[in-house]
């Protein structure tokens, strides 16, 4: 009874904008750049997608808009820490905190409410043999993302910008342009992370609705050593974590102790990973 | 200072100012007042100050409806300051303050500690918080608290009698005491009415158990594929989220505080509501009266809690209970017992 199909479509519904976030951190991470704007980006793309597909009753329009605002957004820690060299990490919080800040206002002005936006014609995301489109679209963001990296000229360059960029730029490479390119593509994805929570998991925008899957996200980048299939696997077992702490509720555990589920995955899963790491020298080369 | 500590003492600064300029738009008090009511003879004036923006807020606007009926019964005039945040609440409280009204209400447990210092500060200022109480007394604070459990146990009579599993559960935000009060009645509540229904609550948690409508929607799918086909929603902005599962399932929901059937209608069937003007009106009539200092308990008795199902307009309520008139009846019946004293619903956060 307790691992069931319904389990599974759980695990995996929580998966798909944790996953997208992920594979954009992940990409940064790559280029050198730690991306810990996740989290507002994701925001910005909620608010976004429910918006335009309110206006318009689209909710693909609302996706595409959701992806371009992530991504104009994503230019702010693209200036300040690529042509500026500032602090990502300083950045990225920024970024978190406008973010939340900016959407309430939004919600506030835009339509007139506070906390909640939510309309019975509000048009959500249709499912595709079960699941949302962008959930099939993160799947094939990885495996695109894998090959790109470890079989393709632009990823042995993303790669060698992030490891040696001074050695990338005596080579012709020009770092800068990299990092551009893969900052505003971790935009796009957020992006597509926050529709996919708005308009895909629920139909509405709740002020501060990604509730800290911005953080997981740069976690499960950090747990899957920034490769798109690790970090799939990370982002497969916070989905599980998560889906299995519910059940356990249901099983008479006290909410307190499910809660924690997630967070003893991680930690179980950091110490594994480390002691094999630990066993096996690191590869000064690329892994992906 | 080398070259790059400099860049990145700009931009972090830049980044700064950026984020002082969004939350700046929010803080930027709104202090609306509304004067009218009466011909201000006896000169009675009362104060209302609202957390939030009343707009379509209706848990704030019945507080407005109260507090404009105290001032036409009392022939004083009122004053309604609307709060934004933080920060314009705190001045709205002061300045409610400085105007010396005969009571200044307030609604949220957003103003406790606010009020606790004021209160100390003014001694012969009358104020009166609604839905929520300082930690101290104070001669000169009266407080209106509900007895929410009351109300849904009658929501869970309604589960009860209209659920065909036999199995009702609830979406709870946290296991607290406090919060539990919205969940383990409803399973009393059916359970009174059909003995051997089966309940089970859920609790959102997470890193932000308020807001996270995505998280509540999965607790209610657990329930819902478990053949539970009622379901309290006391998931806060949660709510809507476990309204679209419910909705997706076929299944039937509840709401809580205010009328929540026109978000999902045909799967809301009920809410349990908190008669705000009537806390406030009651309220106001008791600290003119003389009587200060306590702290009132409304509950389905002193009508400050209600199911929307039995109140006026039920029929324009676009609630599913509108079509189950039977059902009513039977809990027009339970309503009576509780409130003769009959039947006591149990408090999960009695101590």
């Amino acid at each position: 009874m307790f691992l069931d199909s319904d389990l599974l479509m759980s695990a995996l519904r929580a998966l798909t904008p944790i996953l997208l976030a992920a594979l954009g951190g992940a990409l940064c991470e790559r280029a050198g750049v730690f991306n810990i704007g996740l989290e507002g980006m994701m925001l910005l793309g909620c608010f976004t997608s429910v918006a335009t597909s309110w206006f318009t009753g689209s909710p693909w329009l609302g996706v595409l808009a959701a992806a371009l605002a992530a991504a104009a957004y994503s230019l702010i820690l693209a200036v300040g820490a690529v042509t500026l060299k500032g602090d990502a990490v300083v950045l990225g919080i920024a970024m978190n905190l406008l973010a939340v800040g900016l959407t309430s206002f939004l919600l506030r002005t835009v339509f007139g409410v506070q906390g909640t936006f939510d309309d019975p014609s509000l048009q959500g995301l249709p499912l595709i043999g079960g699941f949302s489109p962008l959930a099939h679209l993160s799947w094939a963001a990885v495996a695109v993302a894998a090959l790109l990296l470890s079989r393709h000229v632009w990823g042995l360059r993303l790669r060698g910008v992030g490891e040696a960029p001074d050695a990338a730029a005596t080579l012709g490479v020009r770092p800068a342009t990299y990092q551009y390119g893969v900052i505003l593509l971790s935009g796009v994805l957020c992006g597509l992370a926050g529709a996919q929570l708005a308009l895909g998991n629920v139909t509405l925008f709740t002020e501060n609705m990604t509730a800290g899957r911005g953080w997981i996200a740069v976690v499960a980048v950090m747990l899957g050593r920034a490769a798109p299939l690790g970090v799939l696997l990370a982002a497969l077992l916070f989905g599980l974590a998560e889906a299995a702490g519910f059940r356990l509720q249901g099983l008479g555990l006290p909410q307190q102790a499910t809660d924690a589920a997630p967070y003893v995955v991680t930690l179980g899963a950091l110490f594994l990973t480390t002691a094999r790491r630990r066993r096996t020298p690191r590869p000064s080369g690329a892994r992906s | 200072m080398s070259r790059r500590t400099r860049r990145t003492l700009q931009t972090v600064a830049a980044a700064t100012l950026l984020v002082g300029a969004a939350t700046a738009c929010n803080a930027a008090a709104k202090n609306d007042a509304s004067d009218s009511a009466g011909s201000g003879g006896s000169g009675t004036s009362f104060t209302l100050v609202t957390p939030d923006a009343v707009g379509q807020n209706e848990f704030l606007k019945l507080a407005v409806t109260g507090i404009k009926d105290a001032a036409k019964a009392h022939d004083g005039t009122q004053k309604v300051y609307e709060s934004t945040d933080t920060a314009s609440q705190q001045q709205n409280v002061q300045a409610a303050v400085d105007a010396k009204p005969d009571v200044i209400v307030l609604v949220g447990f957003e103003f406790a500690d606010v009020v606790a210092q004021q209160a100390e500060k003014n001694p012969t200022q009358q104020f009166l918080i609604v839905d929520a109480c300082t930690t101290k007394t104070y001669k000169n604070v009266s407080c209106a608290v509900f007895r929410e459990h009351e109300g849904v146990y009658l929501a869970g009579a309604e589960a009860g009698l209209l659920s065909r599993s036999g199995k009702v559960g609830a979406v709870d935000v946290l296991d607290t005491p406090q919060f539990r009060r919205y969940s383990d009645p409803f399973a009393a509540g059916a359970k009174q009415v059909a003995g051997k229904t089966e309940t089970s609550t859920r609790f959102v948690g997470g890193q932000s158990p308020f807001d996270d409508s995505a998280r509540a929607k999965e607790q209610a799918n657990t329930l819902l594929s478990k053949g539970y086909d009622q379901i309290m929603a006391a998931a806060a902005a949660g709510n809507y989220g476990v309204f679209e599962a419910a909705k997706a399932k076929g299944a039937y929901a509840y709401g809580v505080d205010v009328n929540q059937c026109p978000s999902a209608p045909g799967t809301v069937v009920d809410n349990v509501i908190k008669r705000t003007d009537v806390a406030v009106e009651k309220g106001i009539d008791a600290v003119l009266g003389g009587t200060t200092g306590t702290t009132v308990s409304y509950g389905l008795k002193e009508g400050g809690i209600s199911l929307t199902g039995l109140e006026d307009g039920v029929d324009s309520s676009q609630c599913v209970i509108a079509d189950h008139k039977d059902v009513l009846t039977k809990v027009e019946a339970l309503r009576d017992r509780i409130v003769s004293g009959e039947l006591t619903v149990d408090d999960p956060a009695a101590s």
